[in-house]
């Protein structure tokens, strides 16, 4: 029994050709979430557009009436198709392009892919402050770095219990700052970095293609840093001036691995092929309304020689130095075109989502509108709850707001919240806005501080941060007691 | 808009307390194949029952509904859930298993999480999956050290349980001695293994052994409980590439054969969602496994306070590995339960058995050539019967490299487009050979059907590809 032809239903179908509703409340129509649900946290998961997901259930299905002719004869032009949208959309050539199933596994690929050696350095980014305690740090405090998955890869590849490691080196980043501050912070802490080692004898020569000093010839290469940096942070979630930090390692010759999970379909203007990042991930489900588990792994030309295999390794893996590598080089297209047996319909749904978008008028009106509206909100939002956003100048705001919880500031670390008093209360706080309250958003602890992230989409309006911030003035207030915080 | 309710169309429910339709084609109005088509080949991708496609789409839309609420609060017990049903299956313990989106994956989680040394061997096979046997060589051209040394076994089939023992031990053995005597001290060894020792100081050089449970390409049932018993004896670690097993193979008990890593997938054979597969790490290992791939937020940094309480952490690691599609995972109890109503395991495999037997029996006689297998050892529920195609003696005497790929896209085309059926078709020891892999909706007639096509696809590939069986 084939499964009948699935008939759209309401909301998972768009006329092109109409005007769309106005953003707001008025486009819920279009999207899965409960009616019921205040949701102001789509930066975590994503939200997709009923439509999209139709269409990716339909596709999941039309596999399933024949798999064999699916995934051997038509399903490599839908991706390649998907590959070219996206390329289109960050300024890169397609074949610079590939999907993998999330940011995490994508950033994975490229730090497992480098050959590490005795005396490299990978430099990470941390979010709070202490420096002498940030080892402790890592393994407790799941806010206090760039993203937990990609800060723990890090240390994965430092732990290796014997040679050859890479050192681990961290750049702290203690919010509220400005662009030019991070900036200043960033270049400083590079060249520390590099010059301790540099005096203890490393010669770091193994530099990218760009980099003053590149030398082709490999018996020259000794060692090498490689700085994995965010384009926006999770946690506070703000922009960083990542095409000037990306410039600043070109300088440095340091290998620049951009985590841009949050980028596209929130950031505009992504030029890849003017910032030249040497290697750049981000996510499509988070804010492009692409179906969850899509993400992007751009290796520019010049690098795809360091991406030996994708992860896991697949059938196009070509041995090094055989007839096929000085063909294809590394096949860096093809490898990633088939990591054993997927769920591809994500990538698949990148063009129903980047349609939709386009119905919707495009990529510049959405960011606008949700541009306008983390700003209006969060203002909104530190009234209601009497206290401030993080971002004082707007320059680390796109679509993210950060705004401080009614709760009590430490001014020494561990002087009112152990590191289990912060798992507790993030706990609390999950249950109750979840369950009582129906709304969300992420929460974390930042240099002694509570603070929430908020992430409105198309479909939010002012009004959802009024309940919001009452939600939390509750919350809050049952928080203070619960935990004795009431100084 | 949150969905309108999904509502199960016809067979996507079914009432479990009523007896199931027999097997064979009343069977296929459960299954979302296309009428038409003609489906030999279930043992690539897996085919799943609507009932289990309709749940997890349904899953799927909930998760639409409230994605914080369902991700950070309830999907974590359907999965621990999924793993507990799995585990029974295989005489494992619950916290051995973990979920990977694929066998591929699961397998470079084991192989990438060894520390390599110069020295060590990685032993792995001809009739290794493509993509295992690429990862062995990846770990192996590593441009410096350290980096394992690659060895190959080879079978060329057919061959009988007795003889692929004999061989891997033979040439196991041969490799250890090659190397011992350039110096190698193979003295890191598994837990089980005679002469374990705990001290690291003492572990120098290891052996890793990948090793199939059931090939692919020919697909065929392996000795590998008794091929990982001589892994032990021999102080090798085993990795098996159980694939093909969960679901076809009867009667696994991990806690008895006791491989030191086993990986398989649960879409190709037990009728869960795809991109879903077992990674199975007895305790005793699990140090081995140091991160999951992709590393994730539970990960435990060595040397740590936490990682004395939690060791490697195995668990926890695996249970987030970034933004996931997991209902594939969650789909697991969905697809036992249909199963246990169509009759359970044994009613299953009987039947899919006795008709891999019967259908490779009556294809041998349709296309006037023989099955693989010539005792029954190596079948389950995959029969290898050889297309009626000229037998080369010498490699490259009629096919070359390119030759071979044209054939198979020509193969390909033909069968899906033309004749709307499919096996997985290869080449082997100079002979064409397809591999059928029936499920409880085929039936004899499909076979028939096949073989129909096979003759006269076979045919016209003679005549294009201009092939004539050179003479003696």
């Amino acid at each position: 029994m084939p499964i009948p032809q699935l008939v759209p239903s309401k909301g998972e179908s768009y006329d092109p050709a109409e005007r769309p509703p106005p953003f707001g409340h008025a486009l819920k129509q279009y999207f899965p979430l409960d009616e019921d649900y205040v949701n102001l946290n789509p930066g975590s998961w994503g939200t997709l557009p009923l439509p999209v997901l139709f269409a990716a259930t339909r596709l999941g299905y039309q596999i399933e009436r024949n798999p064999d002719k699916m995934y051997r004869q038509l399903f490599h032009p839908l991706i390649v198709q998907a590959r070219e949208s996206i390329a289109k959309l960050v300024g890169a050539d397609r074949d610079e392009v590939v999907f993998t199933p999330n940011a995490t596994l994508a950033i994975n690929t490229v730090l497992r892919n480098f050959e590490w050696r005795e005396g490299d350095l990978l430099v990470g980014g941390a979010y709070d402050y202490h420096a002498v305690l940030l080892h402790h740090l890592l393994t407790h405090t799941k806010a206090a770095t760039s993203y937990g998955g990609i800060a723990n890869t890090i240390r994965y590849l430092a732990d290796r219990s014997e040679q050859p490691r890479p050192e681990l080196c961290l750049v702290k980043y203690i919010f509220p700052l400005t662009h030019a501050q991070i900036l200043e912070n960033f270049r400083t802490s590079l060249r520390e970095f590099k010059a301790e080692h540099a005096a203890f004898g490393t010669q770091f020569t193994d530099v990218p293609p760009l980099s003053p000093g590149y030398t082709d010839d490999p018996a020259e290469r000794k060692n090498k840093i490689v700085v994995v940096l965010d384009a926006i942070t999770a946690a506070p979630g703000a922009l960083m001036p990542w095409k000037e930090m990306v410039r600043v390692c070109t300088e440095e010759g340091a290998w620049a691995v951009v985590d841009a999970a949050h980028s596209i379909g929130q950031e505009p203007d992504i030029n890849l092929s003017e910032a030249k990042p040497d290697f750049w991930i981000t996510d499509c489900h988070k804010w492009l309304y692409a179906k969850r588990g899509c993400a992007v792994l751009y290796v520019p030309k010049r690098n795809q020689h360091i991406i030996k295999s994708s992860i896991p390794t697949s059938h196009e893996y070509v041995h090094a130095g055989s007839a096929k590598a000085m063909e294809k080089g590394t096949n860096f297209v093809m490898q990633h075109g088939w990591t054993g047996t997927p769920d591809h319909t994500a990538y698949a749904s990148v063009p129903d989502a980047l349609a939709f978008r386009e119905w919707l008028g495009g990529e510049k009106v959405i960011n606008d509108y949700c541009h306008q509206l983390a700003l209006d909100g969060g203002k909104r939002l530190a009234h209601i709850l009497g206290t401030r956003v993080l971002d004082e100048t707007g320059e680390l705001t796109l679509n993210m707001s950060n705004v401080r919880l009614p709760l009590p500031v430490e001014k020494s670390r561990g002087e009112l919240y152990t590191p289990e008093t912060i798992s507790h209360i993030n706990v609390y706080m999950r249950d109750k806005l979840l369950d009582e309250w129906g709304t969300y958003v992420v929460h974390f602890f930042h240099a002694g501080a509570w603070w929430c992230r908020c992430s409105p989409q198309v479909f939010n309006e002012l009004s959802d941060f009024d309940y919001l911030g009452n939600a939390l003035l509750a919350v809050c207030e049952d928080i203070l007691e619960a935990f004795n915080l009431n100084k």
